[in-house]
């Protein structure tokens, strides 16, 4: 699959809705635990050696699962393949559920669910559709028939 | 720079929807050799929140290429064929090409771009995050409604359900845990209709979803229907243009500015 990494390291220069220094493990058997920048930006989890501009890797952030470990770490896994686990290790018990809750909502399909239920809800009190008024009801993303069981 | 490519290739043949999909032309994007006739390669294209993937034929099953579309923006283009309808996605960033695209007709072409141009990540928190607070608008209404038309006699609700209400409204906070157990069990024993309702639209799965009071949406996000107006004028321009070289088939399609 072609991408173009220069894209993607823009995005790495994107706000960041979480940053910080954890000890990251990946899925290779022996991998050891390294000191990473790590930051969330939208649905990807960009991580860099502590002493350079570029990234290291990224990770899309969909179908993946976010599990709690050990004290103070937890893990992302992605649904194909929920063996291979980035494992994560933070500085403390706060900050680890601090980034599980912020892992858990950066996905594409998360926010598609809001905002069905948000749709459906508004539609259930006040009888009318909220996204008539932007134009955008018919959009594909937008409807209930979408959504997986 | 690694990715995690084969979740990404499984995202994008996963069964959750795709937001857009058909066939386009493409040219020069790197690594694809230049078509002697200059008409480009014809792909499968499907849209799938913010990434763009193509496939060779529309049963492929291994995506050839991938576009994250966050920081960019979706042009009109001159295609080195000019009776295609084409389209860049740019991106503000150094050294990095824009892809230009081609679509078979106005329409699709039309459909593209606006697909594409609304397609961040951005953009989809910016309605959750509007929708979010039109339904917690929208409840505290109702219930306010259900309240000054509420009469013991037409209700075989008990009263505590009704105090038990007023808390909710009065602490502002319809997400919040402490205003569903009474009003539930109430309603749940006596079958009254109406002034349960509140509470009980309270205990939908994105309220447990979020947890308690939590948006999805960060809070630096900016006004939702400010940046719709100005998705909305791109696309009224956008639509213009197609209407006056619909018109006129000029040649040159530099018209767009002027009145």
């Amino acid at each position: 699959m072609r991408y173009n990494e220069k894209e993607l390291q823009a995005l790495s220069r994107q706000p960041a809705e979480m940053a910080a220094e954890l000890g990251m493990r990946g899925p290779k058997k022996g991998s050891v635990l390294k000191r990473r920048l790590v930051k969330l930006v939208v649905n990807f989890l960009f991580y860099f050696r502590t002493d350079e501009a570029e990234p290291v890797g990224a990770l899309l952030l969909e179908r993946c699962r976010v599990t709690r470990e050990e004290p103070g770490t937890f893990s992302i896994s992605f649904v194909e393949d929920p063996e291979r686990k980035y494992h994560f290790e933070c500085s403390s018990e706060e900050q680890c559920q601090e980034w599980m809750e912020a892992l858990r909502r950066a996905s594409y399909e998360f926010m598609r669910r809001s905002l069905i239920f948000y749709r459906n809800e508004i539609q259930k009190v006040t009888g009318k559709d909220p996204l008539e008024q932007f134009g955008i009801s018919e959009e594909a993303r937008f409807q209930l028939s979408g959504l997986q069981a | 720079m690694k990715l995690n490519e084969r979740s990404v290739a499984h995202y994008a043949l996963s069964d959750s929807p795709a937001d857009h999909m058909g066939f386009l032309r493409t040219w020069g994007s790197p690594g694809t050799p230049p078509t002697p006739s200059g008409t480009g390669r014809r792909y499968w294209f499907v849209l799938k929140g913010n990434l763009l993937f193509s496939f060779e034929s529309r049963k492929g099953r291994v995506p050839l290429s991938l576009v994250v579309l966050e920081g960019c923006t979706v042009e009109l283009a001159e295609a080195p064929v000019p009776e295609e309808f084409a389209f860049a996605i740019c991106f503000d960033a150094p050294g990095v090409h824009p892809h230009l695209l081609a679509a078979e007709g106005p329409a699709a072409q039309e459909a593209w771009v606006k697909a594409l141009s609304r397609a961040s990540f951005g953009y989809m928190r910016l309605v959750v995050r509007e929708l979010e607070s039109q339904l917690q608008d929208a409840r505290q209404s109702l219930a306010l409604q259900h309240h000054s038309s509420w009469k013991p006699t037409a209700s075989c609700c008990k009263p505590q359900a009704r105090n038990n209400r007023s808390v909710v409204l009065e602490n502002g906070h319809p997400l919040s845990k402490d205003c569903s157990p009474v009003g539930l069990v109430e309603e749940a024993g006596s079958r009254c209709a109406g002034l349960g309702l509140a509470e009980r639209e309270l205990q939908g799965p994105a309220s447990l979803l979020l947890g308690r009071g939590q948006s999805p949406v960060s809070p630096e996000t900016s006004n939702f229907s400010t940046l719709h107006d100005w998705y909305g004028q791109e696309i009224m321009k956008l639509q213009q243009h197609w209407q006056q070289r619909a018109q006129g088939r000029q040649p040159e399609c530099e018209e767009q500015d002027k009145p």
